[in-house]
C-alpha cells in the first residue's frame, strides 16, 4: 500500500493520487549524473519517485561546479554517481537510491536488467552511450526519456518502441574527420593545425604512434599514394627523435624536424605550391634569439584569451615539452619493465597537453600563414568543449519529468518532443507531437528476439541450420554478424559452423544480427539477444522465445517481416548492402505475416525496413564509420 | 586580460585560475564581460507564497557566480516546505525560511555572498532598502499588496529591473518590468545573419582587389579560375551587369537573372563538371546582393530620444555617433568579418585584411565623433569597437510603455484561438495568465472566485470554457507549487535575469506563460 505523507501534498493535489501512486511505485534508471542528471535527480526525488538507480562512470571535475549543484569543491575526483546519491538521499530519506560508478555499456547491464525498470532517463554526454541505451531500451521494450543540452539549447524526447521515433530514427551528425593530407601537408584552417598538434605530433611523441586517430581519415587516395608513403617515412624519422627525450637538445631537434625539415620537404614538391601559399619554415635557433626578451613563461601561460606571438609560442612549446618529457620519464621509471610503454594522450583538462597542443598548433599555423588562436579557443576546438549552464539543465530536466508523468500513465500519444528556443522572441520552448518511428531506421525497425541458448553445447551450426533455416525458414543466403560487426557466417564463410558460441567469443547477453542476403523478398534484419539457459539435453540447444512455427505457404516463409523497398543509399555513413548494390531488393507486401508477428509478445516488429545500414552491428566491418571514442563532437550535449 | 607586471617573481601558476576553470563552460557563452557583470550584481528575492520558484531561480544564479543575493521572507519553515523546496531540510523546521534557504544556497558556491532579511511585525520590510542597493529584484506571487507597492516604488525610483514569478500546480508565468529604455549591444545574433559584404557598394580597395583576381578571367588557368573567391566573382559580374544594363540588379527577377548570368560563367569542361567557387557565388546571390537597409530595431534606437540621464550613458553617446556615421555614409560601420570560402590561403587572407582594415577605419571615424562628445572622453575603444561590430543588431526594449490593455489582448488572443482550433495550431495561454493573476494577492481561491475576479476585467470570462478550465486547475493546486514546475520555471527566469544583468542576448518582452500539461510556453506583451 502506498503511503502518502505531508511532503507529498503538492503532488497529490496536482498530479492526482493515481499518478502520484504510480510514481511512488516506479523504479527508474537515470543514466548520467552530470548537468542534466543532478537536476533530474533532485526533481525525481521531490516528485515522489520511489526508486531511482544512477549510473555514471565519470568523476567530478572543477569545471562541473558551475551547474552540477549536487557536487562541491571537496568532491572533486570522486564518483558522480555516488556523490549524487548521497546528496539526494539527504533530502528525501524515504526514496530508495542505488548508485553504480560504472559504464552503462558494461555487459553486466543487460537486457534483463533494463527490463526491470519502469522507465529510463538518458542524461548523457556522448553519442556512443546514447546509442547504446537507446538500443537496450528497445530490446527490453522499456520507455526511454532522452535529453541533451548545448549552451542555451536543449531538447527532450520520449522513446517508446513501436510508438515513437527512437534516438536513431534521424541521422546524427558524426564527428568531423579530415583527410590525412590536409592535416599533414596542406592545412588551410586553424582546426587542421590543432588536429595535427593533438592527433599527430602529441601522439607520435608521447602516445603509441601506431594508433590511428579518429579525427584523421587515412583512407588512401590513389592520387596521393606517394605523398602518403613520404608521410609514413616522416613519422618514422620522428620516432627516432623520441629517443632524445629528456636531453637538452630534444626541443630543438623536434622543433627543427617538424617546423623546418618537414616543411622544407613539402616545399620541395613545387607542384603543390604553384597554387597555394608556400609554407615558411621556422628555425629554432633563429626564433630563440628573440625569445630571451620574453616575459616569464608563467606569465604567458596565464594569458588565456589572447593569441600568443611566435616567440611566446616557442617558449610554451619548449616549456610544455619539458613538462611532458619529465612526466614521461618518471612514468617510465615507475612502470614495470614488462608492462606496456607508458603514454600521455590529449586531455583538454590536462594543462601540459593543452599547452603543448596550443603552442605546436599555433607554430604550424604561423608556418602556413593561418591565423593563430588563444589557448581558450584551442581548448574548445581540440577538446570539443560544449558550453553548459545551470539554467538550460534546469529547464530540460523539468521537461523530462513532465514527460515521465505521461509515461507513467502509458499516455505516449500526449507526450511531447520539446526543443528549447531561447532566441525565438515569441516563445522560449517549442513543443511538438512525438514523431512516429522511421520505417527505415537501422535500429528500431529491425526484428528483435530473445534466444535461449545452452552455451555448454550450442554451436553456430545449431543456430544457422536448426533455428534460422528450419524454424524461421531462412534460405541459403544470409549472414550472421556479431556485436563487433564481424561476420561469423555467410555462404562463403562456413568454417565456424561446428564451433561452439563460447569458442567464437559469444557470451550471454551478447547480440547477434542476422542479415537476409537473399535476392528475393529479403527479411528485415533480425537482432537476437542471447540468454544463457540450461536446456534439457534432449532438446535442441538453441530456442527462440515465443516464435511461431514457420508456415509452409508462400515461399520463402518466415515469421520475420520483409524489407520494404529499395532505397538509395543516402549518405556516406551507411554500409553497402550485403548483396552489393541493393538492386535486387524487391518490394514486398507481407501484411498478413506482419500481423502474425505483431501478436507475439516478446517479438514486436514495429515496422518494415528498407536496406541494411550498419549501426554498431553492420555487415561489412570495413566500411563503417563509427565513433568509438567518448571524446567526440556531438550537437546536443552536456557532461 | 592584462597582467600587471611587478618586480616580484610571479607565483608558479600554470594556466587559467581556478575560477576561470570553474566557469569555463559558461565563459564560452557570455565571455569575461558577462561574467564580470554577474559578479558585480546584487539580486534581491522577495519570497512569498510557497516559496520554491524564487529559490530555484536563485540556485541558477548562485551556480554561475552572481556577486551577491539577498532573500527577504516573513515565513517560517513547515513540513510542507520540505516536500517541495530542495534548499530546506529537516533541521530547518520552525526556523526562518530566508535564513535557512540562504545557508543552503550559499553552500553551492563559495564565491557568492548571501544575505537574508526575515521581516515581520517587529521588523518591517522597509528596513531592507535603507542601506542596500540592488541590481535586480525578483518577487514571487502571491504577494501582500503593501509589500508589492513598496518594492515597485523602490524599483521605480532607482530604475531597477523587476521580475515577478508565479508558479502554482502545473502552471506558471513570469514577467519582466524593465525601467525605461533597456538597450542591448551584444545581442548574439545568429552568425549567418551577421555577414555584411557591401557588394553593391564596394569601397576602392575592395574593387581593386576584385579586379586584380578576376583579371583576364577568361584565360586564367583551371586552378586559378577555380579558386577565385566568390566575393570577387560576384563583384566582377556585378560590374559587367552594370555596364550592360546600366544599373545593378535590384528586383527579385533581376537577381534571378543575375544568378543565371554568374552560373553561366562556370567552367564545366573539367572532371567535376563545375567549380565549387562558382557554386558558392551562385548560392550567395540572393543573400548578399541587396542594399543594406536599417532593421526596425536599429531605427528604433536612432529614433529614440534619450532623456537627460540616459543621454550621458556610453550606449547613447556611441549610438548617436553611429547615427551620425550612418547619415553621412548611408551605411552602418562595417562589421569586418568574411565568411569561409573556397580560395587560395594568401588570397583569402588578403581579402580578410581588406575587410578588417575598412572596419578599423569605420571604428576610428565613430570614435572621433564619440570623443567630441563631452561625456565621450573616457569611453574605452573596445566598447566602440564592439558597438560598431554589432551595429546592425542593437536592440532597444522599452520597458513598460503603453502596452495594449488586457481587454484588447484578450480579444485578439481569443479571436485567433477560434482559427487556431481549425488550423490545429496551439491555443493561447492567456487563460493561464489570467487565472494565476487573479490569485496574485490571495494564497488560494475557488474556481468561481477566480472566474469572478477575471470577469471584472473581461466580462465574458465566465462563458469562455478555456478560462473556466484554467481557473479550475489553478484552484485545484490550492496555491501549492510542484517542485518540478518551479524548477523548470526557475531555469527560465534565471536565464532572463542573466540576459538582463549581462546586457547580452535579448530578454523576453515581457510575460512568459508556461503550461506544464502541454509543455508549452507563450510570450505575451501584457
Amino acid at each position: 500500500m502506498v503511503q502518502f505523507t505531508k511532503r507529498d501534498q503538492s503532488y497529490h493535489k496536482s498530479l492526482g493520487s493515481p499518478t502520484n501512486a504510480l510514481a511512488k511505485e516506479a523504479r527508474v534508471l537515470m543514466v548520467g549524473a552530470g548537468g542534466i542528471g543532478c537536476e533530474l535527480l533532485k526533481n525525481l526525488v521531490l516528485s515522489g519517485f520511489g526508486e531511482i538507480h544512477i549510473v555514471d562512470l565519470d568523476t567530478i571535475d572543477l569545471s562541473n561546479l558551475n551547474r552540477q549543484f549536487l557536487f562541491r569543491y571537496e568532491h572533486i575526483k570522486k564518483s558522480k554517481a555516488l556523490v549524487a546519491k548521497e546528496a539526494a538521499h539527504a533530502f528525501n530519506p524515504s526514496v530508495k537510491l542505488e548508485a553504480h560508478h560504472s559504464n552503462i555499456i558494461d555487459p553486466g547491464f543487460n537486457v534483463a536488467w533494463f527490463k526491470s525498470f519502469t522507465m529510463v532517463f538518458n542524461a548523457l554526454d556522448n553519442l556512443d552511450a546514447r546509442r547504446h541505451v537507446n538500443k537496450m531500451c528497445l530490446a527490453a521494450d522499456v520507455p526511454l526519456i532522452e535529453s541533451g543540452t548545448t549552451g542555451f539549447n536543449g531538447q527532450v524526447q520520449v522513446i517508446k518502441k513501436g510508438v515513437t521515433a527512437c534516438y536513431e530514427c534521424s541521422p546524427k551528425e558524426l564527428p568531423k574527420t579530415f583527410p590525412v593530407c590536409t592535416i599533414r601537408s596542406t592545412p588551410s584552417q586553424a582546426i587542421h593545425c590543432i588536429v595535427w598538434g593533438k592527433s599527430y605530433l602529441l601522439s607520435e611523441i608521447f602516445g603509441t604512434s601506431e594508433e590511428e586517430s579518429a579525427q584523421i581519415d587515412s583512407s588512401e587516395d590513389l592520387e596521393n599514394e606517394k605523398e602518403i608513403e613520404k608521410l609514413r617515412q616522416e613519422s618514422q624519422a620522428l620516432k627516432k627523435i623520441r629517443g632524445a627525450m629528456g636531453t637538452q637538445s630534444f626541443p630543438q631537434l623536434l622543433f627543427d624536424k617538424v617546423y623546418q625539415d618537414d616543411v622544407n620537404r613539402l616545399l620541395s614538391m613545387e607542384d603543390m605550391w604553384k597554387t597555394r601559399r608556400p609554407p615558411q619554415p621556422l628555425k629554432f635557433a633563429k626564433v630563440m634569439e628573440k625569445a630571451a626578451e620574453l616575459a616569464p613563461v608563467d606569465q604567458i601561460l596565464k594569458d588565456d584569451q589572447r593569441a600568443w606571438t611566435l616567440e611566446e609560442n616557442v617558449a610554451i612549446f619548449t616549456d610544455s615539452l619539458a613538462r611532458l618529457s619529465s612526466r614521461m620519464q618518471s612514468m617510465k621509471t615507475s612502470s614495470k619493465s614488462d608492462s606496456a610503454e607508458p603514454t600521455i594522450t590529449f586531455d583538454k583538462d590536462d594543462q601540459d597537453t593543452l599547452d603543448f597542443v596550443t603552442a605546436s598548433a599555433n607554430l604550424r599555423s604561423l608556418v602556413f600563414g593561418i591565423d593563430t588562436k588563444s589557448r581558450f579557443d584551442i581548448k574548445q576546438m581540440a577538446g570539443n568543449i560544449i558550453p553548459a549552464i545551470a539554467t538550460t539543465n534546469a529547464i530540460v530536466a523539468g521537461l523530462c519529468v513532465l514527460q515521465s508523468f505521461k509515461v507513467l500513465k502509458g499516455d505516449f500519444s500526449s507526450s511531447k518532443e520539446v526543443f528549447l528556443s531561447p532566441f525565438a522572441p515569441q516563445r522560449l520552448l517549442s513543443s511538438d507531437k512525438p514523431r512516429t518511428p522511421n520505417p527505415d531506421c537501422p535500429v528500431c525497425s529491425v526484428a528483435q528476439a530473445l534466444l535461449l541458448v545452452d552455451m555448454s553445447r550450442a554451436t553456430l551450426g545449431d543456430l544457422v541450420e536448426d533455428f534460422l533455416r528450419l524454424e524461421l525458414g531462412y534460405g541459403e543466403e544470409f549472414a550472421v554478424v556479431n556485436h563487433q560487426s564481424q561476420t561469423l557466417y555467410d555462404v562463403e564463410e562456413t568454417h565456424n559452423l561446428t564451433k561452439k558460441f563460447s569458442d567464437l567469443g559469444i557470451k550471454g547477453d551478447n547480440f547477434l544480427k542476422v542479415i537476409d542476403e537473399g535476392d528475393e523478398n529479403p527479411r528485415v534484419d533480425l537482432v537476437l539477444n542471447f540468454q544463457e539457459s540450461s536446456i534439457s539435453p534432449d532438446d535442441k540447444p538453441v530456442r527462440g522465445v515465443n516464435f511461431p512455427p514457420a508456415s509452409n505457404s508462400e515461399p520463402p516463409s518466415s515469421p520475420i517481416a520483409r524489407r520494404r523497398k529499395p532505397v538509395e543509399q543516402s549518405n556516406g555513413h551507411t554500409a553497402d548492402a550485403p548483396n552489393g548494390n541493393g538492386s535486387a531488393l524487391v518490394t514486398s507486401d507481407s501484411g498478413i505475416k506482419k500481423r502474425q508477428i505483431s501478436e507475439i509478445d516478446e517479438v514486436e516488429i514495429p515496422a518494415k525496413r528498407s536496406k541494411v545500414q550498419s549501426n554498431g552491428y553492420g555487415n561489412s566491418g570495413d566500411t563503417i564509420v563509427l565513433d568509438d571514442t567518448a571524446d567526440v563532437a556531438i550537437l546536443i550535449d552536456d557532461d | 586580460m592584462t597582467e600587471i607586471v611587478t618586480d616580484q617573481t610571479p607565483p608558479v601558476l600554470h594556466g587559467p585560475s581556478d575560477k576561470e576553470k570553474k566557469y569555463d563552460r559558461q565563459l564560452r557563452l557570455w565571455a569575461a564581460s558577462g561574467q564580470k557583470a554577474l559578479e558585480d550584481a546584487h539580486i534581491l528575492l522577495l519570497n512569498s507564497g510557497s516559496g520554491t520558484v524564487g529559490v530555484e531561480t536563485l540556485k541558477n544564479l548562485v551556480l554561475p557566480g552572481i556577486g551577491k543575493f539577498t532573500i527577504a521572507d516573513d515565513s517560517i519553515v513547515t513540513e510542507a516546505d520540505l516536500g517541495v523546496n530542495f534548499f530546506l531540510d529537516e533541521d530547518c523546521l520552525g526556523m526562518s525560511r530566508s535564513e535557512s534557504c540562504v545557508r543552503l544556497l550559499q553552500e553551492l558556491n563559495s564565491d557568492v555572498e548571501g544575505q537574508h532579511y526575515q521581516f515581520g511585525r517587529d521588523r518591517p520590510l522597509e528596513g531592507l532598502f535603507s542601506d542596500a542597493t540592488f541590481t535586480l529584484i525578483l518577487y514571487t506571487l502571491p504577494i501582500d499588496s503593501n509589500n508589492l507597492t513598496l518594492i515597485q516604488k523602490y524599483a521605480n525610483e532607482k530604475k531597477v529591473p523587476l521580475l515577478s514569478i508565479h508558479s502554482a500546480g502545473f502552471y506558471s508565468y513570469f514577467q519582466t518590468h524593465l525601467p525605461g529604455s533597456f538597450p542591448i549591444v551584444d545581442t548574439h545574433p545568429d552568425s549567418t545573419a551577421t555577414t555584411d559584404l557591401r557588394l553593391l557598394t564596394p569601397w576602392p580597395e575592395l574593387s581593386e582587389f576584385a579586379q586584380s583576381v578576376t583579371k583576364d578571367i577568361e584565360n586564367q588557368s583551371a586552378h586559378d579560375h577555380g579558386h577565385i573567391p566568390y566575393l570577387a566573382i560576384l563583384l566582377h559580374h556585378l560590374a559587367r551587369w552594370q555596364s550592360e544594363h546600366g544599373a545593378l540588379p535590384s528586383t527579385y527577377k533581376e537577381k534571378t537573372a543575375f544568378r543565371n548570368f554568374v552560373s553561366a560563367s562556370t567552367r564545366t569542361d573539367n572532371a567535376e563538371g563545375g567549380e565549387e567557387n562558382f557554386e558558392e557565388a551562385v548560392a550567395a546571390v540572393l543573400k548578399t546582393i541587396s542594399s543594406p537597409h536599417l532593421s526596425g530595431a536599429v531605427k528604433e534606437v536612432f529614433d529614440y530620444k534619450p532623456d537627460e540621464v540616459e543621454s550621458v550613458s556610453s550606449f547613447w553617446i556611441i549610438a548617436e555617433a553611429i547615427k551620425t556615421f550612418y547619415s553621412k555614409h548611408n551605411a552602418l560601420p562595417l562589421p569586418g568579418s568574411v565568411p569561409d570560402m573556397k580560395a587560395q590561403s594568401t588570397i583569402y587572407v588578403q581579402l580578410q585584411n581588406i575587410y578588417k582594415s575598412k572596419a578599423r577605419q569605420d571604428v576610428l571615424e565613430v570614435l572621433e565623433t564619440v570623443r567630441v562628445h563631452p561625456g565621450g572622453k573616457d569611453i574605452p575603444v573596445t566598447e566602440v569597437e564592439i558597438f560598431c561590430k554589432n551595429a546592425a543588431f542593437i536592440k532597444l526594449i522599452h520597458g513598460k510603455t503603453s502596452p495594449a490593455s488586457i481587454v484588447e489582448i484578450a480579444d485578439k488572443e481569443f479571436e485567433s484561438d477560434d482559427i487556431a482550433a481549425l488550423a490545429m495550431m496551439p491555443l493561447s495561454l492567456l487563460p493561464i495568465y489570467l487565472s494565476l493573476n487573479a490569485t496574485s494577492h490571495v494564497p488560494s481561491a475557488s474556481s468561481s472566485e477566480i472566474v469572478a475576479t477575471i470577469s471584472k476585467i473581461i466580462p465574458s470570462a465566465s462563458s469562455n470554457p478555456r478560462i473556466v478550465k484554467a481557473a479550475e486547475e489553478v484552484a485545484r493546486a490550492k496555491g501549492g507549487e510542484l517542485h518540478n514546475i518551479s524548477s523548470l520555471t526557475g531555469g527560465m527566469v534565471a536565464q532572463e535575469v542573466i540576459k538582463i544583468v549581462t546586457q547580452q542576448y535579448i530578454p523576453i518582452d515581457n510575460t512568459c506563460v508556461f503550461d506544464g500539461i502541454t509543455s508549452r510556453t507563450q510570450v505575451l506583451r501584457v
